[in-house]
């Protein structure tokens, strides 16, 4: 039997797959607001950004320092491990109006903000 | 019959012990917060999921996030004789998109029963079975919307039965809503769960059997400290011999003190103590309902994220 078989007869997990899919698809159907970020000295330059509402957010992370970085957001729900001079990208979902922090999850005092509007 | 008591005096014992470590870690954990006060502005928002105890709030991690875990709910107390009884879940989980988490693992289970009417004696650990569980966010939870609610469903397979720690062949399907609240920022959480709970079990003797459980529950917590979250919560639970909650068997209310510690940004672990203050079961003018339901449960629960 296969996976598909197992989801398919089950009611609830078909729905929840094809909800999942279904918004998965919407976000990224629309073309996404690009933010870029540089992360030096154990900052977020810059730390405040902005982006419209209801349009898929694409951050992409530059990490200048000599060592790793986890760019990580509760209310975004992403977290990604950035290695040392390189760089890294994090696709969000189209967010509703409001603000959204995030913060390198190794560095407690690396702190910035979203906000959508 | 004294050997009994002393057995039974044990397993409350057991019981009053975790509550009292609860108790006793609090009080210390709120004694620190008040000797450091600390500006809960400055706070990263919290990961609502384990914040209330049984209660289970709407949180379903971060997108790539992974966990493994060891989460386990002991049980204690029937109506006569003692009763202690353990079911530990070592489960693996990961969000692998920003609105659903999925869940899967082991069961392993412990029965220690003597002298309760209606269960054979036994002394044993078992590897009782294994379970998933899927969650889909339904409503998130923005700076304007304090509300986030999350779907949940969660189908086990048992060998080993849960309350008397018999061979059987069961199947349970839990389906759960689980809502919270922000009501202060970063510091004060309402949660809420609604639950039903269907189960068909073969015995060994060859019986089948229909059971359901259905009910809610509400939790209120605190953080009083950025990686510590206090706070209590209560169970009103119903069963029924049948899935269709057509044939009601009897009912109970459940009270208790939730914690929360986040010892590393990667590592935490939960606890929560339920006692059961009312209850009734059909056909019996007896206090408490411990037929369907015990006198006291603890949950403990340890995550490492990854």
């Amino acid at each position: 039997m296969t996976a598909l078989t197992i989801i398919l007869r089950k009611p609830a997990l078909a729905a929840l797959c094809a909800i999942a899919v279904l918004q998965a698809s919407a976000s990224h159907a629309q073309q996404a607001t690009e933010i870029r970020l540089t992360y030096s000295k154990g900052q977020f330059q810059p730390s405040q950004v902005s982006a419209p509402a209801d349009k898929p957010i694409s951050f992409r992370i530059k990490n200048l320092d000599a060592k790793a970085m986890e760019f990580e957001s509760t209310s975004l729900r992403v977290e990604k491990v950035v290695a040392a001079g390189s760089e890294g990208v994090v696709n969000v979902r189209a967010l509703k109006p409001g603000r959204y922090e995030f913060y390198d999850d190794f560095n407690d005092k690396a702190r910035g903000a979203l906000t959508v509007q | 019959m004294q050997r009994v008591q002393k057995v039974r005096r044990v397993a409350v014992q057991t019981g009053r012990g975790y509550a009292f470590a609860l108790c006793v870690a609090a009080g210390f954990l709120a004694s620190g917060s008040m000797a450091r006060a600390e500006d809960p502005s400055s706070w990263r928002e919290i990961e609502t999921k384990y914040i209330f105890g049984f209660t289970l709030g709407s949180g379903i991690g971060l997108e790539g996030e992974r966990e493994v875990t060891v989460d386990s709910i002991s049980r204690f107390g029937k109506r006569d004789g003692h009763y202690a009884a353990s079911e530990t879940k070592y489960e693996f989980e990961f969000t692998p998109s920003q609105f659903i988490q999925i869940e899967f693992g082991a069961l392993g289970s412990t029965h220690d029963i003597g002298g309760v009417t209606g269960l054979d004696n036994r002394s044993q650990i078992a590897l009782s079975g294994a379970f998933a569980e899927f969650r889909y966010l339904a409503i998130e939870r923005t700076s304007d919307n304090p509300l986030a609610v999350t779907l949940a469903v969660e189908p086990t397979v048992r060998r080993i039965d849960e309350t008397s720690g018999e061979r059987v062949q069961s199947f349970e399907f839990e389906t759960t809503v689980n809502a919270d609240l922000e009501l202060l920022r970063n510091r004060l959480y309402a949660g809420f769960n609604l639950l039903y709970e269907p189960e068909v079990t073969k015995t060994a003797l060859g019986d089948t059997q229909r059971e359901a459980t259905a009910g809610g529950s509400a939790a209120l917590s605190f953080r009083i400290l950025s990686n510590v979250v206090l706070g209590g919560e209560v169970w009103y639970l119903r069963h029924y011999d049948a899935a269709n909650l057509t044939a009601f068997t009897g009912d109970a209310v459940l009270l208790g003190p939730t914690l929360f510690i986040r010892f590393t940004p990667k590592m935490f672990v939960t606890a929560a103590w339920n006692t059961q203050v009312w209850g009734r079961e059909v056909g019996s003018p007896a206090a408490f309902n411990l037929s369907e339901f015990q006198r006291n449960r603890v949950k403990l629960k340890f995550a490492y994220e990854f």
